[in-house]
């Protein structure tokens, strides 16, 4: 059996978008656009992702990592203010091993033309298996994605 | 139209109790025990509970507090490890206004005989909510009312 463990660990990521607020909450909102920048990364190969992006709706991800371990994220919104806040928990579970469950708050704030995006991870990192190091740096680079998608 | 505002926080609070982990992870597990120690304080009046405990699962507690307002707790289970541990995130509501949502860890630890017991919330208020402390004392109180139950039983 796994030893058990749990590492509780917060850190909170900032952005600027050259878009406003409805624009860059439109990318998180709509399946299509989120499945570009969220999903299809170079060396990823998507085998489900479906999402119900209402409060109390479930988005369901199933990926492999350059054909390895399958990877699952399991999304429940919590809470969902349009152009304003998105509230969301996910655990993130690779083959049999459930990995982390965090809460994510993004914020969309009007600055100038654009949007101050701010993005919190409260999470609970498990048995030893992840901690928040790699989970910071994996949401940076989803933030770039989302940088590159918004000027697309 | 509201506010919008956020404000991050989290606790941590330990107990030991003179219980086997299975014992007290059962009193998490088992809706019937469950119903007899997670309940409001004094004054407080049960409006629905329901609880699917599995992963995935949701549980609702709603229920009248002694000022008139109604308080709802709604959590979905993200993971559960008999004995072990149990992690679960809640939204609370007064009277339909959403004031927070919380990502909740009970890991259990053999102590001894007994239990220790580590609680810790990351939460999320919401709104300019101000909770002052008062979701740390509740849940000390949650605590206190489970070793009650635990020493009951």
């Amino acid at each position: 059996m796994a030893e058990r463990s749990v590492t509780h660990a917060t850190f909170t990521l900032e952005r600027s978008y050259d878009a406003p607020p409805a624009k860059v909450f439109k990318a998180f909102a709509d399946p299509a656009i989120k499945r570009r920048w969220f999903v299809e990364g170079e060396g990823w190969e998507v085998e489900e992702f479906t999402t119900e992006f209402k409060v109390g709706g479930v988005e369901r991800g199933r990926f492999r990592f350059r054909g390895g371990e399958p990877i699952r994220n399991d999304t429940t919104f919590h809470d969902i203010v349009p152009n304003e806040r998105i509230i969301f928990a996910y655990t993130m579970t690779i083959g049999e091993n459930r990995i982390s469950a965090s809460l994510a708050t993004c914020e969309f704030k009007p600055s100038g033309a654009g949007t101050q995006f701010v993005f919190t991870e409260q999470g609970a990192f498990l048995d030893g298996l992840d901690n928040v190091g790699p989970r910071e740096g994996g949401w940076k680079s989803l933030l770039d994605a989302l940088g590159r998608e918004l000027k697309s | 139209m509201t506010k919008r505002s956020t404000s991050h926080g989290s606790f941590t609070l330990e107990r030991v109790y003179d219980a086997t982990p299975a014992r007290v992870f059962k009193a998490w597990a088992d809706p019937a025990i469950k119903a007899r120690w997670f309940v409001g304080i004094e004054g407080w009046q049960l409006l629905e509970r329901s609880i699917d405990f599995r992963i995935g699962g949701k549980e609702r507690l709603s229920g009248r507090k002694g000022s008139g307002i109604v308080s709802t707790f709604d959590a979905v289970y993200h993971d559960i490890v008999p004995d072990h541990r149990i992690i679960y995130c809640y939204d609370m509501r007064l009277d339909d206004v959403h004031i927070s949502a919380s990502l909740a860890t009970i890991a259990l630890v053999p102590a001894g005989a007994g239990t220790r017991l580590t609680f810790t919330e990351q939460a999320v208020f919401l709104d300019g909510y101000d909770d002052s402390g008062s979701r740390e004392r509740g849940t000390r109180i949650l605590l206190e009312q489970l070793a009650s139950e635990l020493q009951n039983a």
